[in-house]
């Protein structure tokens, strides 16, 4: 079964990915060094170790506070997308009404929304979510919406032969049927998400990730940038590859069709 | 809508004896036409099935037999003018959704579930714990020749086994109409061979009327107690063939004087028809 092959591979694709990292520093570090590049133009990954060992709690507070506003933004955003989606095609006289709504809503610049967001909810982590959150829902409802409309109707059918409720239908037949399309938009979201809650932090915060960003900015302190993106993009890859990974064990029978 | 159909208990019959005339019509189409846009499928065919009858059809392709299918299981309704009865009872073609076990022509099986539970697919659906149907269903894989592929899943399986799978998912959503539409299209001839006389068993032993579409006329001669001959589009009926051959019927059965005689009957026909089908499509 494909499940367990993933499984399988697990430890293996991990190591490759830690192996590929290890070697990429390792050749930066030796780049850096060797062109004699100044620290304030690039720093090398010893130095943005280093920064990160001297302040340790700065960094593990930041990157925890970010990880919670985005696991709460990109839940509630799958949950709701989802919602809406099989709302959406059911009743097809409330997506051709509430649909266009959604798409002026994605055209606004997340900037200008995340003003608006920090109005109404104050500095505090709820509004970091709630951008995250604006940021996830429609893709997982656009493709939830697809996934569902993509129902081979001869299945369909059988299931209706057979007495299919349609609450039963959409359990048995068209959520699996979409799952598939589900994951795609919720791997996406899982970047989004992570988007959504550092932009949040600009608006203001004392902890995250965005947070680290924007004093290193300010204090033109490259080095803690530098440092800042890369746990920035640690939490974004772990946070995507679980989510490839729960996609390869529920989406088992898509990989050898 | 309610389904005044439904619960009506399974008819107790014999099928030992196909010379014998069926005890009762469970199944009576009148005039059932039906037009899609501007295509006629079927135009006024009649047909009888009798209650514990193996009834084969043969025709051209495209003749309207899987529409014909479709209506009997309540999935489409005949265009207007068509008379309907079920146990006797004149109905619509809807009143017949979930009294009619169907077999479509491809096997439908979902890839995401396991051979044991697309096989109880139906009967879940009904209200049966799943555990329990489950059980039911276990027991009978062996007679399926399903044995130990239980927990398979239908990409891993051949296409003879996903036909199987798919016939036991007919059977055990009991209800005394089955419909099988091409069962053993997608089989070699050994395979199909082997199908047939464990369909002929299965059906003694289950007592089920059984409505059957093939394209291979030994086929429909062997398995039926009557054969129908459909016409080309639009679809009615040209011929019906009573095939009076003792049961149970062996592989020596297939070269019998009877035998050929029926075959040749029934080749001429379709062969006409299938001309006529031919010309239509084609321009000549
Ligand atoms: N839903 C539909 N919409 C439009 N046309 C249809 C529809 N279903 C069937 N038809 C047409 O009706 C005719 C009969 O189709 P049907 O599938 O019943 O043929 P068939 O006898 O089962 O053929 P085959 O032996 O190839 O399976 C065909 O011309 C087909 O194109
Ligand atoms: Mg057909």
């Amino acid at each position: 079964m494909t499940s367990t092959h993933a499984l399988s591979d697990l430890p293996r694709a991990a190591l490759r990915g830690v192996l590929g990292v290890a070697i990429v520093g390792l050749i930066w570090e030796a780049l850096v060094w060797a062109l004699n590049v100044p620290s304030h133009t690039m720093p090398r990954p010893s130095q943005m170790a280093s920064a990160v060992a001297a302040t340790p709690d700065a960094y593990l507070s930041g990157f925890l506070r970010t990880l919670v506003e985005t696991l709460i933004g990109f839940a509630a955003g799958a949950i709701v997308g989802i919602g809406n989606g099989v709302l959406f095609s059911k009743f097809t006289r409330l997506r051709q009404m509430v649909f266009p709504l959604f798409v002026v809503s994605q055209t606004i610049p997340v900037i200008a929304f995340g003003a608006l967001v920090v109005l109404w909810f104050g500095n505090t982590m709820l509004a970091k979510s709630v951008i995250a959150f604006y940021l996830t829902f429609f893709p997982v409802t656009v493709n939830t919406l697809v996934g569902l409309q993509a129902v081979n109707p001869k299945q369909e059918a059988l299931l209706r032969s057979f007495g299919a409720s349609r609450w039963q239908m959409l359990i048995r037949l068209q959520l699996p049927t979409a799952l598939p399309q589900i994951f795609v938009a919720l791997r996406l979201a899982s970047t989004l998400s992570l988007v959504g809650a550092i932009v949040g932090e600009w608006f203001g915060d004392t902890t995250g990730l965005g947070v680290l960003l924007l004093q290193a900015m300010y204090n033109e302190n490259m080095v803690g940038l530098w440092a800042a993106i890369l746990a920035s993009a640690l939490l974004g890859t772990t946070f995507y590859g679980l989510m490839a990974l729960i996609e390869r064990t529920c989406v088992f029978w898509r990989n050898d069709l | 809508m309610s389904l005044p159909l439904k619960n009506v208990p399974t008819a107790d019959h014999q099928n030992t004896s196909p010379q014998v005339a069926p005890a009762s019509t469970l199944l009576d189409l009148g005039g059932v036409s039906k037009t899609f846009g501007n295509v006629q499928a079927l135009s006024g065919l009649n047909a009888r099935i009798g209650t514990g009858e193996f009834v084969t059809v043969v025709g051209p392709s495209g003749c309207g037999k899987s529409t014909l299918f479709n209506i009997v299981a309540g999935l489409e309704e005949p265009d207007d003018g068509a008379g309907i009865q079920f146990r006797g009872q004149s109905c619509k073609a809807r009143d017949l959704l979930g009294n009619v076990s169907f077999m479509p022509q491809q096997d439908l099986l979902l890839p995401w579930r396991t051979v044991i539970d697309n096989a109880i697919l139906a009967i879940e659906m009904e209200g049966m714990p799943k555990a329990e149907a489950r059980a039911l269903a276990l027991k009978m894989l062996p007679e399926f020749g399903l044995a130990g592929f239980e927990k398979q899943y239908p990409n891993q399986l051949s296409g003879g086994m996903r036909q199987r799978v798919a016939l036991m998912r007919t059977f055990l959503f009991k209800r005394d109409l089955m419909l099988l539409d091409e069962p053993f299209g997608a089989l070699d001839a050994l395979t199909r061979t082997m199908m047939q006389r464990w369909l002929l068993d299965v059906w003694q032993k289950h007592n089920r009327t059984i409505l059957f579409i093939t394209h291979d006329v030994d086929e429909a001669i062997f398995l039926g107690d009557r054969v129908l001959v459909v016409t080309a589009r639009p679809g009615k009926i040209k011929l019906e063939l009573p095939v009076n051959l003792p049961r149970p019927r062996g592989a020596e059965l297939v070269t019998s004087p009877e035998f050929i005689s029926l075959k040749r009957t029934l080749l001429e026909a379709i062969e006409e028809e299938s001309m006529k089908s031919f010309q239509a499509t084609t321009g000549h």
